[in-house]
């Protein structure tokens, strides 16, 4: 019996590594690959220019996103005068506000940023949002779940659910998807950009739409604006870029878009901590079971 | 109860006293049968691997299933209070920490080991260990649920600040719960000391003399149980001295 108690009672060697080897499988199978890392904005991506100052309000793009994208009429109060619908919504995907900032009142359009570093598609745990090779952020709606991660983490507050039954949880996200179905089957660019027309909305290669809106920046600041662009290099680079007359606050745009640090902490920190918690919790009840069964004999237990 | 046990020549008498209510039981396997849905369920946004299941109406499917089971899971701990408060109060003192806790983390690598019982010495109706199952679990249910509610009934009414930190902490109550939970699990159903936890919430009664050996100052009251202790270990100190 004493002859063969080392072997009996310690865990071999194989099985040890075997051990080692199931805790950091498991904590590995839970990581996010780094491949989910986001693409750099490239000029070559598609993008869309806002120009507010050649905008005159005329919501020709509000209506032909509405129209190609099938989205219903939605009801406003009356104090929005200006403003019609107040705010983004999950059927209103692009929308024409009034802003006041140092040059005074004027017309601002707001719409998906599609960032290059992207919060909603970090957080997506379905892989309906995600970037398309053309640079825009995609929405896959069949794969959306309609968890709302998204609706949560867009430092922009872009998309909106669109719930179905608050009980059950039924919903789907919504928000601009740069018309994905009109570039991908080659149709032409996005609705609001190809309506517009005066020219306030763009859309073209980012390389020359950055080149584009310098000039014109340029020709801003000649004329006495504090003019600058915005989404050069905000969330790694957005794929809407805008001009602006002021600070981004007075636009409610944050001028350091924060949440993806905040996404990344969740996602690349704590959920691999756990991940590596549920390995060491298994591999370590697996030892103890293989050493326990040899060591304490049921007949001996009271 | 007289059992006859295989290859034992003569037959042992056991004797039960009992450990829990009907309705503690019940509870207890409620809570399981509602934590298990809710971890899977959950871990489905959790791990990416698991992405496919959490597409479109399937992962629709699961967070019904995650909210059939959280009203169930939510309400058990309610129900006990309203029928038996009086006991939920008793159990959660005992969960309290005390002096026992240090001699049961000093004895435990050599008593769960190895066997040795005279490495532990005397725990009331529960151990340092079943009491940290205790109030994980009772802490988890908290949090589960004053972050789970506003996730579900405030998103889009709440700021979405609050909102992310809810998340991170329903993620931090389920990786700590959940790895209670298989600690838990492996120490009731396969660990060979603990035989009796599994037959008192199946049947609400433990054997006396299992309750002597592993929960002596309950059996006998802390006084007894302590002077028992000292005996025990004076005799063993004579034997290993001659």
């Amino acid at each position: 019996m004493n002859g063969k108690k080392s072997s009996e009672t310690h865990l071999s060697r194989r099985e040890f590594l075997g051990l080692s080897a199931l805790g950091l499988g498991i904590s590995l199978a839970g990581a996010r690959s780094a491949s989910a890392a986001p693409p750099a904005a490239s000029p070559y991506d598609v993008a869309i220019l806002y120009d507010p100052v050649k905008c005159v309000g005329c919501r020709a793009c509000q209506m032909a996103c509405k129209r190609w994208n099938k989205l219903p009429n939605e009801s406003t109060d009356p104090l929005g005068i200006y403003e019609s619908p107040r705010d983004l919504s999950a059927i209103t995907w692009n929308i024409i506000k009034l802003r006041r900032t140092a040059v005074g009142w004027h017309f601002f359009n707001y719409q998906c940023q599609h960032c290059t570093d992207a919060a909603c598609v970090e957080v997506c745990p379905t892989g309906a949002l995600s970037h398309d090779p053309m640079g825009f952020v995609a929405l896959d709606r069949e794969k959306c779940n309609g968890c709302g991660y998204c609706t949560q983490f867009c430092p922009y507050g872009v998309p909106h659910l669109q719930i179905a039954d608050i009980l059950t949880g039924a919903a789907k996200s919504a928000k601009c998807t740069f018309c994905q179905d009109r570039l991908r089957s080659g149709i032409g660019g996005p609705s609001c950009a190809e309506a517009c027309p005066v020219g306030a909305l763009t859309w073209g290669k980012r390389g020359d739409l950055l080149e584009k809106a310098r000039a014109r920046v340029a020709e801003l600041q000649a004329q006495g604006m504090n003019a600058r662009i915005y989404g050069e290099n905000e969330a790694g680079g957005l794929h809407r870029l805008s001009i602006l007359l002021d600070e981004p606050e007075q636009y409610g745009l944050p001028s350091v878009p924060k949440t993806p640090a905040f996404a990344r902490a969740w996602q690349r920190i704590i959920q691999p901590l756990g991940n590596v918690a549920f390995g060491a919790a298994l591999a370590g009840i697996l030892g103890v079971f293989l050493f326990v069964r040899r060591k304490i004999r049921m007949e001996e237990v009271r | 109860m007289t059992v006859q046990l295989k290859g034992r020549a003569e037959a042992i008498t056991i004797q039960w006293i009992p450990k829990y209510t009907t309705l503690e039981r019940a509870a207890h396997w409620l809570h399981t049968a509602t934590f298990v849905p809710l971890a899977i369920t959950g871990m489905i946004l959790y791990f990416p691997f698991l992405q496919p299941l959490a597409q479109g109406p399937a992962g629709m499917t699961f967070r019904l299933i995650h909210r059939v089971a959280a009203v169930i899971f939510g309400l058990l701990p309610i129900v006990y209070f309203i029928f038996q408060p009086r006991r939920l109060i008793l159990n959660i003192r005992e969960f309290l920490p005390n002096k026992d806790d240090i001699g049961w983390l000093k004895g435990a690598p050599a008593y769960y080991l190895l066997g040795r019982h005279e490495a532990m010495p005397p725990q009331g109706r529960f151990n340092a260990g079943e009491k940290m199952n205790g109030l994980i679990m009772i802490v988890a249910w908290f949090v589960f649920g004053l972050t789970g509610v506003p996730m579900w009934f405030g998103k889009g009414i709440i700021p979405p600040e609050l909102f992310r930190w809810l998340v991170v902490f329903h993620d931090l109550a389920m990786i700590v719960s959940v790895c209670m939970f298989l600690v838990h699990l492996y120490l009731a159903v396969a660990h060979p000391l603990m035989w009796a936890g599994l037959v008192s919430m199946r049947f609400g009664v433990t054997s006396a003399e299992y309750a002597a050996e592993h929960h002596a100052k309950w059996y006998y009251g802390p006084k007894r149980a302590m002077e028992i202790w000292e005996a025990k270990k004076r005799e063993a100190a004579q034997k290993g001295g001659h």
